[in-house]
């Protein structure tokens, strides 16, 4: 249902006690910023923008390789909350290798799944937040896809910078 | 028009960052976080420091409304405060969520407490120690509170109504835009809307941040009172009532004019505009 590296870490969560959940998902989030792109990198697609529900800027950085494998960076303002920090983390790593129409694919249950419903029901917006993560991943795969079928036309607010390579 | 004070009415209901540093381990005191990020305790707080949330450990779980007197004395107990405990707030947003635990612990009559002034930003603006261990305290046996001081602190909607009707001082801490009716929900929150936008009748815009300075501290005592009893028309010995959207905001002005103003009589509308604009048949001005 997911890809095996996202299963992965959705099957670790579900074994965790509320405490050690959420030393998890602070560790994810201490280490987002290793999910930054690195020097050399070219990228896809760059879509990097601050959405209404969120407190700062959130980048995305997609790469599709010849054997259309994705590989997705991250960028995060300093105001993004912990919640959101992490969730964009475990995206970058569970997701790495994944295909964009597999991300395209995903059902949005796991983030209930990762960060559990009596924590996220604490505020509406903290699930919301957990998910826009998901949600920028998701565009940014379909804003890569559009690019595919069309070449360099517009896609919205994403930078193409190499659509065919 | 009227001299302003140069003082804080109750200087003591505030603490300094450089204060704190140096009385940690103060015997009699528990600081306390509370935050809108709700893993933010744990990625680091002040040495010392228990987490409250806002939702989980102060609201019930299933009516909007705040926990029974004995799940509060069962929390102060957990946390090893006692009626005689001095709770230090402090959290996140400028204090909003440190101000709202305070009101909440005000409600159930817990007396001795304080806000730290500039709240976590400031604490870490000024890279003073942070640690992710989590204190343990010996468990108290807080007795349960005789009553909940709705009535003294707490504006529900009649009473809201009723302070509409009768021109007494309300303040919308919201943003303009909300107040104007322009959007419903607050920036950046647009899950949280109503249906309806505007502001309760009457009710003057004075948006919570008006006052605080840029890192988060208070304004000096004389320019609040410019900003509320000149601007606001609020008048010491009249009732007011403060609101926003689910009374957070309003706690933290509701703490400006109670404790940094002195005025008595300030009633915290917490259910706000998320109740006033479902409400079917409530009054509204869209005007700015």
């Amino acid at each position: 249902m997911y890809p095996q590296k996202l299963n992965k870490i959705i099957n670790l969560f579900e074994t965790l006690p509320e405490d050690e959940r959420r030393e998890t998902l602070v560790s994810y989030a201490d280490n987002a910023k290793k999910q930054e792109p690195r020097e050399g990198e070219n990228f896809d697609l760059v879509d990097v923008r601050k959405d209404e529900e969120c407190m700062d800027t959130v980048g995305v950085y997609l790469h599709v390789d010849k054997d259309g494998k994705a590989q997705i960076r991250m960028t995060l303002g300093p105001e993004v909350q912990t919640l959101t920090r992490s969730m964009t983390a475990i995206l970058c790593k569970g997701l790495e290798g994944s295909t964009p129409q597999e991300i395209l694919d995903l059902a949005s249950d796991f983030v209930t799944r990762i960060v559990w419903c009596a924590f996220a029901a604490r505020r509406f917006i903290t699930c919301s937040r957990a998910s826009k993560a998901f949600v920028r991943f998701i565009s940014t795969a379909s804003a890569w896809r559009k690019s595919r079928s069309t070449a360099v036309s517009a896609v919205g607010p994403a930078d193409i910078l190499s659509p065919e390579s | 028009m009227a001299t302003h004070p140069t003082q804080y009415a109750h200087p003591e209901a505030l603490v300094e960052t450089d204060w704190l540093e140096k009385h940690l381990n103060e015997e009699g005191i528990r600081i306390v976080e509370s935050n809108e990020d709700i893993l933010l305790y744990d990625t680091g707080h002040i040495p010392g420091a228990v987490h409250i949330d806002w939702r989980a450990d102060l609201q019930d779980p299933v009516i909007r409304d705040y926990i029974s007197p004995e799940k509060f004395a069962r929390l102060c107990s957990r946390h090893g405060i006692t009626p005689e405990t001095t709770c230090i707030f402090y959290g996140d947003k400028a204090n909003w969520w440190a101000c709202y635990a305070l009101w909440a612990f005000r409600l159930f009559g817990h007396e001795k407490v304080k806000i730290l002034n500039g709240g976590r930003d400031k604490w870490k603006a000024e890279q003073r120690p942070m640690t992710r261990e989590v204190p343990k305290y010996t468990k108290t046996n807080y007795p349960v509170p005789k009553k909940r001081f709705d009535k003294e602190i707490r504006a529900f909607f009649d009473e809201a109504l009723a302070q509409s009707k009768s021109d007494k001082p309300l303040i919308d801490v919201r943003s303009p835009g909300e107040y104007k009716g322009e959007i419903t929900h607050m920036p950046e929150y647009p899950q949280e809307g109503v249906l309806r936008g505007g502001h309760i009748p009457g009710a003057k815009s004075m948006p919570w941040k008006t006052a605080t300075n840029d890192n988060a501290t208070f304004k000096p005592a004389d320019e609040l009172a410019k900003i509320y009893l000149d601007q606001c028309g609020v008048k010491p010995g009249t009732d007011t009532v403060v609101y926003c959207r689910i009374g957070e905001r309003s706690s933290h002005t509701w703490f400006v004019l109670t404790y940094l103003l002195g005025l008595e009589n300030v009633r915290n509308y917490d259910g706000s505009w998320t109740e006033w604009g479902n409400k079917v048949g409530a009054p509204i001005e869209k005007n700015a």
